[in-house]
């Protein structure tokens, strides 16, 4: 029995896994990355969004031209990526059994590090087993990677990011999303990922949970109910809608079994078993490292940071870096993960009801319980202003991780500051010239151009618009508000679309004065786009 | 250590649930009333009802249901899903067939 030996061995092709490699070789280590799929790049090939944070973690980028780039560096520095390669065993000698082809085949590491990722959560209600109730990470696999409609009506469950994000998608993929439904009391994700669906006439149901998947062969459709207190549901409350599909968007679980039968120190914690391990991603055995998602949920963002760090260690653990200086290397991204970390929706804050913002601004409670802001709630935010000519509306609202249209402005008409998290001000001194490049430059897509008076009594909505096909100049429509719901009729005055908008286009409306600050999207005649 | 006679008592008989039919198990095809009365007969870890039952055994090896076990399990003993020990992990960690496993190493294939 052969046994091949590696510097490094990195069970996991994606954002943390090739991450980690990528760090170590280019200090000279020669590692080599398992994955059990047939392409690399974990969960990033589905992330067709733009992601959040600043500069340095690659924010305003999609996720899939990030695995693009990762792909790209790795093969720079020589990294080895086996595909369709299942690891079936990691033993506490550092050695693991690999399943290829039809054989398995045993390789040894000096280092081994698990970047596993996480698997989806399910939740069983009656009828849960049939075809059409499908979790929200099969949905992405087949419209992102596929261009499979996974169904013509969806209904989701799940009001975390995953529900959110991929609820958008569907929108986009063409599908009807006909509710989005949460046991919890409040939104889970940010705030600006559900204004975006919102806003498309989804209706959202906080504190509902689905009770039977309809259907006798396959899905035909759904019941919910309302949840009190106890997550019971209560009697009367139920509601039912024809669908053909139920995404399930739960919650991930850690897949962290490989490092449980290596015999690293685990703990049980509420989202699942994940290793005891220290910041560069050290477990309780010398040389085995864990980075991703396996040590703990976070977004994608974050596990390319904690990979780097893992990376970054087992290059001075190998002796083909020096330690101080790796040393600083890992503390320098631990600041940056930290960034990541802070704000409303930092791992602390989990679970927790904020009220109010950094700045002591009310938090919308419509937002959160109906996934827009209300139009008397709107105007009490530093990106709301009123001004004579064109100027950006931002109603981001939350305090997130994220700075992007602070940069995008070539007038300096947007202001953060220092703190990632503080909500952006507009600065009615400085003079917007109505480029868009905030418009197209903001991951939540939460910014607007407003402009009063272009005719007598008529203003312009320009608006982020990631649909296809794209509307006309000239196409008459119907405008919707923030909760979806139709405002009044709107012309199309014109559509941008540029490389530098990074395939948001910039949709501008003409609409009345007094429904500037109400308009936030804009539905063609035919109901295009399956709204 | 659990007394396992102390916890049955305290957890009391096994009543009819109106959901005790749902498949949780779907690759063993094991119902919730299957694994609620396997409880209540003295199986209070996620390994013993693997091998009590083969729920979490099948194709998926319990990456599905393992979590809705764990949380049948902590509900009907009345404790935090936390304090339920998960199943051992062993390889084979992926499903595969005895043939290939049985050809360790590729000698077959040179």
């Amino acid at each position: 029995m052969k046994t091949k030996r590696y510097d490094m061995i990195v069970i996991g092709a994606g954002p943390a896994g090739l991450s980690a490699a990528i760090e170590a070789a280019r200090q000279g280590v020669r590692p080599i990355v398992f994955d059990e799929n047939a392409r690399p790049g974990g969960q990033l090939f589905k992330q067709i969004h733009k992601f959040f944070g600043s500069k340095e973690h690659r924010a305003k980028v999609r996720g899939l031209k990030i695995g693009e780039e990762l792909l790209a560096e790795a093969e720079k520095y020589g990294v080895e990526v086996m595909l369709d390669a299942a690891v079936i065993g990691l033993y506490p000698e550092k050695e693991i059994t690999v399943k290829i082809d039809d054989t398995v085949r045993h390789y040894k590491g000096d280092t081994i590090l698990v970047a596993t990722g996480a698997a989806e959560n399910m939740v069983h209600f009656k009828g849960w087993t049939l075809p059409g109730v499908i979790g929200a990470g099969a949905a992405q696999t087949m419209m992102n990677l596929h261009h499979i409609q996974p169904g013509k009506r969806v209904f989701m469950l799940g009001s975390g990011n995953v529900g959110l994000v991929v609820g958008f998608q569907l929108l986009q993929a063409g599908c009807e999303v006909v509710g989005l439904a949460d046991a919890a009391p409040h939104v889970g994700g940010y705030g600006v990922h559900a204004a975006k669906i919102a806003r498309c006439g989804v209706p959202f149901y906080l504190s509902h949970t689905v009770i039977e998947a309809v259907g006798t062969e396959y899905v035909t459709g759904v019941t919910i109910g309302q949840v009190g207190p106890d997550m019971r549901v209560i009697p009367g409350t139920e509601k039912y809608f024809d669908a053909d599909t139920i995404c399930l968007a739960v919650g991930l679980s850690p897949m962290s079994q490989l490092l449980k039968q290596a015999g690293c120190a685990m703990e049980d914690t509420k989202g699942g078993p994940v290793p005891l391990c220290a910041a560069d991603g050290k477990t309780s055995i010398s040389g085995i490292y864990a980075a991703g998602d396996v040590s703990g949920i976070e977004e994608a963002s974050s596990a390319m940071i904690k990979g780097r760090m893992s990376g970054a260690a087992i290059a001075a653990y190998l002796g083909y870096a020096d330690e101080k200086i790796q040393e600083e290397r890992i503390f320098e991204l631990g600041q940056q993960l930290g960034t990541l970390r802070q704000g409303m929706f930092s791992p602390e804050n989990r679970g927790k009801l904020i009220t109010k913002t950094d700045e002591g601004i009310g938090v919308s409670m419509h937002l959160l319980e109906h996934g827009s802001v209300a139009d008397d709630e709107i105007a009490r935010y530093p990106g709301v202003t009123r001004q004579a000519g064109i100027h950006p509306v931002i109603e981001c609202t939350q305090n997130i991780p994220c700075n992007p249209c602070q940069d995008a402005c070539p007038k300096g008409c947007i202001r953060i500051g220092e703190k990632i998290t503080s909500l952006p001000a507009v600065d009615a001194a400085k003079e917007c010239v109505g480029c868009g490049m905030c418009v197209a430059s903001c991951s939540g897509q939460a910014i607007f151009l407003i402009q009063e008076d272009v005719g007598p009594g008529v203003g312009e909505v320009t608006i982020p618009y990631e649909f296809l096909p794209l509307p006309r100049a000239g196409d008459t429509g119907t405008a919707l508000g923030r909760d979806g719901r139709p405002v009044c009729t709107a012309t199309v005055v014109k559509v941008r679309s540029s490389p530098a908008f990074d395939h948001t286009n910039l949709l501008t409306i003409k609409v009345p004065n007094d429904m500037l600050m109400k308009v936030r999207f804009y539905q063609t005649q035919k109901g295009g786009m399956g709204l | 250590m659990i007394d396992i006679q102390e916890r049955l008592r305290q957890i009391g008989p096994l009543d009819g649930a109106p959901d005790d039919d749902l498949l949780v198990c779907r690759c063993e095809e094991i119902t919730k009333g299957e694994i609620r009365r396997a409880i209540h007969q003295g199986m209070f870890t996620i390994e013993e009802l693997r091998r009590y039952l083969r729920c979490g055994m099948g194709l998926c090896q319990g990456q599905t249901c393992g979590r809705l076990v764990k949380n049948i399990v902590a509900a009907e003993l009345g404790v935090s899903p936390t304090e339920i020990t998960s199943a051992t992990a062993r390889a084979p960690m992926r499903p595969i067939e005895m043939a290939v496993l049985a050809d360790d190493g590729g000698a077959a294939h040179g």
